[in-house]
C-alpha cells in the first residue's frame, strides 16, 4: 500500500509540475511580447484617421467626376462602397498584424472580448457592418440609385459601415442602418441605371374623349424635355374605367432619376393644359369628395 | 479661288443603295427610303447627286422651316415617280399636337404609288425612332458615314485647281507630343475656381513619331489628318475648319486650329441646345411655341450664343459647325439626344 501511495504522490507531483512549467511558460511568452503602449494606440488612431481621409478625398474626387459624366453616374459611385470597406479592412489589418502585432493567444484574447463588447452592447454595429458588407456584395441597390428602405424613399447617396444615407423628395437626410437589409424589402425603382420609370395618372368624367385624352397624355409624355425612350425604356399609355370617373396612366421612363418629380409635374401640367383647351373635363369634385374616393379627391387639390 | 459647285465624294456606296431601291420600285417593290445624318454631314449634297443621276424622274420637295398645314405637304399633280424630301426633320415639333402634320405625311406615302427618297436630321430620326417607330415606314434606311481624310481631301481640293493650295510648315510649328490644359475646378469652401493642370496627348503627332511617319509623311496630309480628326468626319465641319485655317493660298498645319467648348449649361437651356440640334436651323418662334410659358426663350438663348455654341441669324437658331462635337457629346452624356 505504501508503495502505491508513493508512487501516486509522485505521479502527481510530477504532473503538477509539468502544468505548473507550462502555465510559467506560456505566461511568460505573454508577458516576454511587448504590451500595447500608447504609442500603439496613437499609432492606431492616426491610420485609422488617415483611412478616413483617403476615404473622403477619394470619396470627393470619384463624386465630383461623376457628376461630369452624366448618365454614367451611378457607374462610378457604385464603387465607393467597395473602395471604403476594403480601406477599412486594410487599416485594421495592419493596426492589429503590425502596430499591435498581436500574438495567437492575444488574438484569441482579442476575438473573446470583441465577442463579448457584441454580446452586450455593439451586436446592432456588428449586425450594421455585416449588412454594409452584404450590400457592398450583392449590390440590393447602389449609390445614385431611389430606393424604398423601411418608411423611408429617396436618393442613396452614401453607403457607409454603419448605415446608407438617404436623401428624401424633401431633402431630408435620413440614415437608415444597413441591419434593415436582413429584416426589410428594399425596393430600388432603378437598379444602379440612371433612368427610372415614372407613373402619371390623371382622372377624366365619362362624357370626354377618352381616346384624344389617351392622345394628349401619351405626347405629353413623350415630348417632356425629361423623357427617355428606348427600346429597354418603352412608354405606353392606359385607360381604365371606373364607376364614376376613367383613369388614364402613362407609365414613360424619366431620363435621370433626379428630375422624377419635374417629369411628374411637366407631363401633368402640360396635359391638363390641354385636356383644358380640348373640353376634356375631371370627374365632379362630389363624386372624387364621396367616401372611398377620397384618395383621388386629393390629387386633384390645388 | 474656290470653284462654284463641287464634285460629290465619298457616297459611293450610298448612291449604290439608293439606286438599287429605284431599280427595285421600277421592277415592283415600293421602297421608301429614309437617308439620316447629322447636320452638315453631306445629307444635302447626296440628295442633289440622286436628283442629278435621276433627272426628269424627280419631283422634288423641301422644307425650310416647320411644316404647320397640310397643304404644304400635298403633292404636286404633275407627280414623277420619285420623291424627294429634303429636311423631313420639319415634319414634326416637339410638342403636345406637333405629330399631325408627321401622321398625315406617312399617311401619303403609304398610300402613294410613288417612291419617297426623304433624308432626316439624324437626331430627329432617333427621336421618332423610339417615339413613333418611324422606322417600319422606310424599308430602306441609309445613315451617311464620316468621311475619311482621303475623302475630306478629295472634297475640298476639287474646289481649287491643281497645285493653287500651297501648304507649308515650319520646323517651329510643329505639333507637340504632349500638351498642358488648364481646366477650373471648383472646390466648396473657395470662393474661385482653381485651374488645375491636365496633360493632354495628341495622338496623332504620337503615331507619326513612333512610327516614323514623320519625315516620309507630306504637310499636306498633316493637313488633312488634322481637319479629318477634329471635323470628327464631318465634311461639312472639314470646310467650316479648312476656311477658318486658309491665308490663301497658303495653309499651315501649325494655323489650324482645335475646338474645345467648356459647355455649362442648365437643364433648359440644354433641353433648348438638343433641339436646335434635332432640327439643324429652326426659327425663334417656334422654339418659343416647344418651351411655352416654362421659361424665358431669350434668356437661353443669350447663353447658347454667349458660349459660342449656335448663330442666330434673321431669327433663324443653328449650331456652330465647329461647336458640332462637343454639343453632340454633351447632350449624349446628359441623355437629351439619343
Amino acid at each position: 500500500m505504501a508503495d502505491s501511495n508513493t508512487i501516486n504522490d509522485t505521479i502527481s507531483n510530477t504532473t503538477n509540475n509539468t502544468i505548473n512549467s507550462t502555465i510559467d511558460k506560456t505566461v511568460q511568452k505573454i508577458t516576454a511580447t511587448p504590451a500595447i503602449d500608447m504609442a500603439d494606440i496613437l499609432s492606431a488612431i492616426l491610420i485609422l484617421i488617415i483611412a478616413n481621409l483617403l476615404i473622403r478625398a477619394i470619396t470627393f474626387i470619384l463624386t465630383s467626376f461623376s457628376e461630369r459624366v452624366g448618365i454614367y453616374r451611378i457607374n462610378i459611385k457604385m464603387v465607393l462602397p467597395l473602395l471604403k470597406f476594403s480601406i477599412y479592412g486594410i487599416a485594421l489589418y495592419y493596426i492589429l498584424g503590425n502596430i499591435f502585432n498581436l500574438t495567437s493567444p492575444q488574438s484569441l484574447a482579442f476575438s473573446g472580448l470583441l465577442g463579448a463588447a457584441i454580446g452586450f452592447g455593439l451586436k446592432d454595429l456588428f449586425a450594421d457592418m455585416i449588412g454594409g458588407i452584404v450590400i457592398t456584395l450583392e449590390k440590393p441597390y447602389q449609390v445614385g440609385d431611389k430606393i424604398y428602405m423601411g418608411d423611408y424613399y429617396g436618393e442613396v447617396t452614401d453607403i457607409g459601415l454603419r448605415a446608407t444615407k438617404l436623401i428624401t423628395p424633401d431633402a431630408n437626410l435620413v440614415s437608415a442602418p444597413n441591419y434593415l437589409i436582413f429584416s426589410q424589402a428594399v425596393a430600388s425603382s432603378n437598379s444602379g441605371n440612371p433612368e427610372m420609370m415614372v407613373v402619371i395618372e390623371l382622372f377624366i368624367d365619362h362624357d370626354s374623349d377618352a381616346f384624344l385624352a389617351m392622345k394628349i397624355l401619351k405626347e405629353s409624355a413623350v415630348t417632356s424635355k425629361y423623357v427617355y425612350v428606348s427600346k429597354e425604356s418603352p412608354f405606353t399609355v392606359l385607360l381604365k374605367d371606373y364607376p364614376f370617373y376613367r383613369r388614364l396612366q402613362a407609365k414613360a421612363y424619366v431620363n435621370d432619376l433626379r428630375y422624377q418629380f419635374e417629369f411628374e409635374s411637366d407631363v401633368t401640367r402640360r396635359a391638363l393644359n390641354e385636356f383644358s383647351k380640348n373640353g376634356i373635363k375631371a370627374p365632379n369634385v362630389n363624386i372624387l369628395e364621396a367616401e372611398g374616393y377620397g384618395k383621388i379627391a386629393k390629387r386633384w387639390e390645388p | 479661288m474656290e470653284k462654284e459647285e463641287a464634285e460629290i465624294t465619298g457616297f459611293n456606296e450610298e448612291i449604290i443603295n439608293i439606286q438599287a431601291a429605284i431599280a427595285g420600285f421600277e421592277s415592283g417593290h415600293k421602297l421608301n427610303i429614309a437617308i439620316t445624318a447629322e447636320p452638315l454631314a453631306g445629307r444635302t449634297m447626296l440628295i442633289n447627286e440622286v436628283e442629278k443621276i435621276n433627272y426628269q424622274k424627280v419631283t422634288r420637295l423641301s422644307f425650310s422651316s416647320t411644316v404647320k398645314n397640310k397643304g404644304e405637304i400635298s403633292l404636286p399633280e404633275q407627280l414623277r415617280r420619285i420623291v424627294l424630301i429634303d429636311d423631313c426633320q420639319f415634319l414634326y415639333t416637339r410638342r403636345i399636337g406637333g405629330f399631325h402634320i408627321l401622321e398625315d405625311f406617312l399617311e401619303l406615302m403609304t398610300s402613294s404609288n410613288n417612291i419617297f427618297i426623304t433624308a432626316w436630321n439624324l437626331y430627329s430620326w432617333k427621336y421618332l425612332e423610339k417615339v413613333v417607330n418611324i422606322g417600319k415606314y422606310f424599308p430602306v434606311q441609309i445613315k451617311l458615314p464620316k468621311f475619311s481624310t482621303s475623302d475630306i481631301k478629295e472634297c475640298i481640293l476639287s474646289r481649287y485647281k491643281p497645285n493653287e493650295i500651297k501648304f507649308i510648315e515650319n520646323e517651329y510649328e510643329k505639333e507637340k507630343i504632349i500638351e498642358i490644359t488648364r481646366h477650373p475646378v471648383v472646390i466648396k469652401p473657395l470662393k474661385n475656381p482653381i485651374d488645375i493642370p491636365f496633360f493632354k496627348i495628341n495622338y496623332d503627332t504620337l503615331k507619326l513619331r513612333l512610327f516614323k511617319k514623320e519625315k516620309n509623311i507630306s504637310v499636306e496630309d498633316v493637313v488633312f489628318e488634322k481637319i479629318a480628326r477634329i471635323s470628327n468626319g464631318n465634311p461639312g465641319v472639314a470646310k467650316i475648319i479648312w476656311q477658318n485655317s486658309l491665308e490663301y493660298p497658303v495653309i499651315k498645319p501649325g494655323k489650324i486650329k482645335e475646338f474645345s467648348f467648356n459647355i455649362e449649361l442648365d437643364y433648359n437651356e440644354s433641353f433648348i441646345l438638343g433641339v436646335i440640334l434635332s432640327m439643324g436651323t429652326i426659327k425663334k418662334k417656334e422654339l418659343s411655341e416647344i418651351v411655352g410659358y416654362d421659361y424665358g426663350i431669350d434668356e437661353t438663348l443669350f447663353r447658347l450664343l454667349e458660349q459660342g455654341l449656335i448663330s442666330i441669324e434673321e431669327d433663324h437658331c443653328s449650331i456652330k459647325p465647329e461647336a458640332l462635337q462637343s454639343i453632340v457629346e454633351f447632350l449624349k452624356r446628359s441623355r437629351l439626344v439619343w
